[in-house]
């Protein structure tokens, strides 16, 4: 499992496809979890939990099943933590979900990759 | 030693910041914490820290306000977490230090790096994102900025915790890379 990181905006997707080319892509907003657990790269991971979680589904052991069932797939992902914490429930809720699926794959990933202004910075190297 | 941790809301600071106390070594653990429980979310925050904390010998003393008044056994390690939450405190709060928040907590942290032998801060990004603000909550995001620049000029080594991999900004001599792996 890889990942590639960052804010919005800042040419994750572009330098994936470039990373890991011939990797058949889907979008995290339009996949099932089935889907998801066989998917090559996932472009906007976050949004996948944005949908699971808007459709009343926890997220709670999603890293651990996909570390499980998809260990070598690619998933791209904003990071949204970095902001005052919002007055809305659910906003809170998703960001905080964020944070911690992604620390769970960050940990079984070989390679995470940080992308700030299309240049990315491998931050995890095992 | 001197430790500044950082970064965003989920990513791992608390659990990475906990590590670097038990790479301190048999010391006395002392958890400063600021976060003052007023509701179920907060509570059950609360409640999720002191399970991870739960085994490795702290003792905890909660701290809302006034951290210049808070006294620690002199050469112990000092973990306090959250300054974003003390920051708030002092701001929002009736009994806090209001506009004088900058400088009462920087007098906190001074007399706590006298008192204490290694001393480790959590704070918190909050300052990228695409939501804009005004009046008090802008403020609140420059009070806190400014004590993280204060703090980083202060501390040995200044990381930034991304989804649990450390990240440095600064680093000092007798840091251990991988506390974890040395205990």
């Amino acid at each position: 499992m890889e990942m590639m990181i960052g804010g919005a905006f800042q040419g994750k997707a572009d330098l994936a496809e470039k990373t890991y080319p011939g990797i058949r892509w889907v979008r995290g907003e339009d996949v099932t979890k089935e889907e998801l657990m066989k998917a090559q790269g996932v472009l906007g991971f976050h949004r996948f939990i944005k949908k699971e979680m808007k459709e009343g589904r926890d997220v709670k052991d999603l890293a651990e099943e996909l570390i499980r069932n998809n260990p070598d797939v690619i998933l791209v992902s904003d990071e949204v933590g970095y902001g005052v914490v919002p007055v809305d429930t659910f906003d809170r809720a998703y960001r905080e979900a964020v944070g911690r699926v992604c620390t769970k794959l960050a940990a079984g990933s070989k390679k995470v990759t940080r992308v700030i202004c299309g240049i990315g910075t491998v931050i995890k190297d095992a | 030693m001197m430790i500044l941790v950082t970064g965003g809301s989920g990513s791992g600071k608390s659990a990475f910041a906990e590590d670097c106390v038990l790479a301190c070594g048999e010391k006395k653990r002392v958890y400063i914490a600021t976060m003052y429980p007023f509701d179920q979310e907060s509570k059950k925050r609360v409640l999720r820290h002191r399970e991870m904390r739960a085994g490795k010998g702290f003792d905890t003393v909660e701290c809302y306000v006034g951290l210049k008044n808070t006294e620690v056994p002199s050469g112990c390690t000092v973990l306090l977490e959250c300054m974003s939450n003390l920051a708030a405190n002092e701001i929002f709060r009736e009994d806090g230090a209001g506009e004088k928040t900058e400088d009462e907590i920087l007098m906190g942290v001074e007399g706590l790096k006298k008192q204490a032998g290694d001393l480790i801060i959590v704070t918190n990004e909050i300052f990228s994102e695409a939501a804009s603000y005004e009046g008090e909550t802008e403020n609140y995001q420059c009070v806190l900025g400014n004590i993280n620049r204060r703090l980083a000029r202060m501390a040995d080594t200044v990381v930034e915790v991304v989804y649990g991999i450390p990240v440095y900004h600064k680093k000092g001599e007798d840091f251990c890379e991988k506390p974890v792996e040395q205990l």
